[in-house]
């Protein structure tokens, strides 16, 4: 396969994370088809099993390690395992995210602790964790993938909504910190996202008419630019997060 | 504390005054103390509306004038300088959303772009150029600029105003920064979808929008007065180069079916 020049990850080592949505297998395919090693952390329940199979057949390495992203003991452990094997670590993507829809008076507290604890506490601890080996490198690069609802609000979603606005702020803040350590700390921030094939769909709903690009999106629409944002071409960006959305959030 | 809101004895000048937000605005500085100037292409709908305001027991002029042309600008502050003697606050208020130029980009002529930038932009800063000079003379001054969401957020075919509006919102921003030294506060208000007389209220378009607007109902002329007050007195003097949206959360959310989001359980 050819790659641009600068884009190239062989030999880079890669952590991603894992969750129920289905699209960690995409982003994955695209670190080891770019070249990189990669390690997919997550639970019994995520998608780790379907990403390791979309992942390999790159001739890249491809672990999974069975992890609770909310646990500070659980990821410091395979965050330990992975640098054992890998010997280091040069990418971190914070990919797992859970889906939740309520009315806000609705939400209960524990699923309000659950969620912000999978969605910004795991980041938290992934970052902090492999970060240890980022700033003994003096060089890594992490990718937070957060959505429009970063900076948008939506109904049914205040506690998403506030989960990705934080991460949003983690990046950028995260990105000062650490910039002058080598390390840089970017985002994507996605739009409305579907694995479902389109052959199927008869009419465009509402949402595909509204969006400027005429469809939703779909996880491979990401994949080069995380790819770019986890290259050492991308040295001269830092705490910014791009939002790659049909055109959503220019409009109206 | 609230008395800081009257307008008492200050001298307004507004474009774009006649008719829909601009009246409104007008009556409601006017019922707050101020008095007003009041320019518009089309002198009957600001005569009718300094009827008003002088019926309110406030001064009023309605001077006809094409903001776009630099010599009626001079004219229109040159008047209300004579008559009134002073101008406190600037209301950049004139703008259009030409039906007939919502159309394909190729479509559009170097006239229709030039007019649509001319009235949505270049209005703000001639009138800004104009009386920016007498205010620093006068200690300071009040500036207050209007944008649309469409100055935030892109429109399908509405490429004069999104242009011209989001050159307001820059406008403001160099201006905030310019002026702040010589006492003059720039703001800049962003109204969302509020039918009048221009765009009616009743159409099914309207409807149509309000159901997409996240308090589910478009906004009301009248809704603009109170802020208008706000940012026209002093209330507002620590408030410079800022935004402010009167749109019932169209910025917030979007005006756009992503207000409806399905209810999905936490499985993690």
């Amino acid at each position: 396969m050819d790659i641009p020049e600068g884009w190239d990850l062989t030999g880079k080592k890669a952590v991603i994370s894992a969750d129920r949505r289905g699209w960690t297998g995409f982003f994955a395919a695209a670190l080891t088809e770019a070249g990189a090693d990669i390690a997919i952390i997550g639970s019994e329940s995520s998608d780790m099993e379907d990403a390791k199979s979309k992942a390999s057949g790159n001739g890249r390495k491809v672990l999974t390690k069975t992890t609770d992203l909310m646990s500070k003991e659980s990821v410091d452990q395979s965050i330990q395992n992975i640098v054992d094997d890998f010997g280091t670590i040069d990418i971190l993507v914070n990919n797992a995210k859970a889906d939740f829809g309520k009315r806000f008076e609705h939400v209960s507290e524990s699923e309000f602790d659950t969620l912000i604890d999978f969605n910004l506490k795991s980041m938290f601890l992934a970052c902090q964790s492999v970060g240890h080996t980022m700033l003994k490198n003096k060089k890594g690069h992490i990718v937070n993938m957060t959505s429009n609802l970063a900076v948008r609000g939506l109904w049914n979603s205040v506690i998403p909504c506030a989960s990705e606005g934080a991460i949003h702020q983690l990046t950028s803040s995260l990105a000062l910190e650490w910039g002058r350590d080598g390390i840089r700390v970017n985002g994507i921030g996605a739009g409305w996202l579907t694995t479902q094939n389109k052959s199927g769909a008869t009419e465009p709903d509402l949402l595909d008419r509204y969006l400027p690009s005429k469809r939703k999106g779909h996880p491979n629409d990401l994949t080069q630019m995380l790819v770019y944002l986890s290259s050492d071409s991308c040295d001269f960006v830092n705490g910014q997060t791009i939002f790659i959305d049909g055109g959503a959030l220019a409009h109206a | 504390m609230l008395e800081k809101l009257m307008l008492k004895d200050k001298t307004v000048v507004i474009t774009g005054g006649g008719t829909g937000l601009g009246k409104e605005m007008c009556l409601a500085m006017a019922r707050a103390g101020a008095n007003l100037v009041i320019a518009a292409r089309r002198l009957e709908p600001i005569e009718e509306v300094s009827t008003l305001v002088r019926d309110l027991g406030r001064k009023s002029l309605a001077i006809s004038t094409d903001a776009t042309n630099t010599s009626d600008v001079k004219s229109l502050f040159d008047t209300a300088l004579a008559e009134l003697g002073k101008v406190d606050v600037l209301f950049n208020n004139a703008g259009i959303v030409r039906e007939d130029s919502a159309k394909p980009i190729w479509e559009i002529s170097d006239e229709s772009w030039r007019i649509g930038i001319d009235v949505n932009l270049s209005t703000a800063f001639y009138c800004s150029r104009e009386i920016s000079k007498h205010m620093a003379d006068n200690g300071g001054g009040k500036i207050v600029n209007v944008s649309s969401g469409f100055g935030f957020r892109g429109g399908r075919d509405n490429y004069m105003y999104a242009a011209g509006k989001g050159g307001i919102v820059n406008l403001t921003r160099a201006m905030a920064t310019s002026l702040g030294k010589y006492g003059i506060t720039t703001n800049c208000i962003v109204p969302g979808f509020i039918p009048t007389e221009v765009t009616d209220p009743d159409s099914e378009r309207a409807q149509q929008r309000g159901r997409f607007i996240p308090i589910g109902r478009v906004g009301q002329p009248s809704e603009m007065g109170p802020l208008a007050v706000y940012l026209a007195s002093n209330a507002s003097d620590y408030m410079n180069g800022e935004f402010f949206a009167i749109d019932g959360g169209g910025l917030a959310g979007g005006i756009a079916p992503t207000l409806h989001a399905p209810e999905i359980p936490l499985e993690i």
